[in-house]
């Protein structure tokens, strides 16, 4: 049985199409998949019934700065700032290589922070638009 | 970048408090695994670097990943014994302004600790404090 530890996970992102890029320096990522449930308990039933609903996912990103330019890693932290976004930026959450989850997104927030002693750190939060795949 | 070179970091730590000690007044300094024999009631220093603990910094494997290297350095001041701590805390102060918050070649200082006097200076016959201070320094793979 293999067991793998968080290192080994990664991130890639792509905001223009294309294949995505590493984003370098990445400390951390979470992403939670929901599905609503609907209420089909009838009238009378002593037990309540549900079917799956609409399925949604978010999370985050947490990243180090390193005042990259030009590259995935920068327009992934100054993203949330732009004006039009149709949420076809495609992520790539990898959990080990070659086991993933895929979807295009709406970056939502994105925290900057600076506390002395401490690396700066840049926590970047995400929506799903349309289709989850999750290859994992 | 590739994987950090120890004695890079040291020679940058070291390298920086001989340069200062070299310029008048002359204190002579002593690093770690160096034979010493002091001139009694003179003043000298005593550096010792020492790596401790290091973290993972970002995801990863061993390519494409950034470690934190962290590491303490005691500094020794020993000047003569019975007359007032003055000429220790001159040396102190030329110490603590050389690594204070500094940033030098990719190596982070962070705010000194002391001159702390010393209850039992080692080596005796001596007035000693010390001046400690911890030190990162990045690692990318």
């Amino acid at each position: 049985m293999a067991f793998y530890r968080g290192q080994q996970g990664s991130v890639k992102f792509e905001d223009t199409g294309g294949a995505t890029a590493l984003i370098t320096s990445t400390r951390s990522w979470s992403m939670t998949v929901e599905k609503e449930s609907l209420d089909t308990t009838a009238l009378g039933a002593t037990y309540r019934a549900n079917v799956g609903g609409l399925i949604s996912g978010s999370g985050t990103v947490e990243l180090l700065y390193t005042a990259s330019s030009g590259d995935e890693t920068n327009a992934f932290i100054e993203m949330v700032n732009t004006a039009t976004d149709e949420g076809a930026a495609a992520f790539e959450l990898l959990l080990t290589t070659g086991k993933s989850i895929t979807f295009d997104g709406v970056i939502t927030s994105a925290e900057y922070s600076a506390t002395v002693g401490e690396i700066e750190v840049i926590t970047v939060s995400f929506v799903t638009n349309g289709a989850i795949t999750l290859g994992i | 970048m590739a994987a950090v070179n120890l004695n890079t970091v040291r020679s940058v730590i070291e390298g920086r408090l001989a340069t200062e000690l070299a310029s008048a007044p002359v204190i002579p300094v002593v690093f770690h695994n160096q034979p010493y024999t002091p001139t009694p009631s003179s003043s000298w220093v005593q550096c010792l670097v020492s790596f401790g603990g290091n973290n993972y910094l970002t995801l990863g494997g061993t390519t494409g990943s950034s470690n934190s290297v962290i590491g303490v350095i005691v500094i020794n001041i020993f000047t003569a014994k019975g007359v007032g701590p003055s000429a220790n805390y001159t040396i102190g102060k030329r110490i603590r302004d050389l690594y204070n918050r500094q940033i030098i070649s990719g190596v982070h200082f962070d705010p000194p600790t002391g001159p702390e006097v010393m209850g039992s200076p080692s080596p005796e016959g001596y007035f000693q404090t010390q001046v400690r201070m911890t030190f990162e320094t990045f690692e990318d793979l």
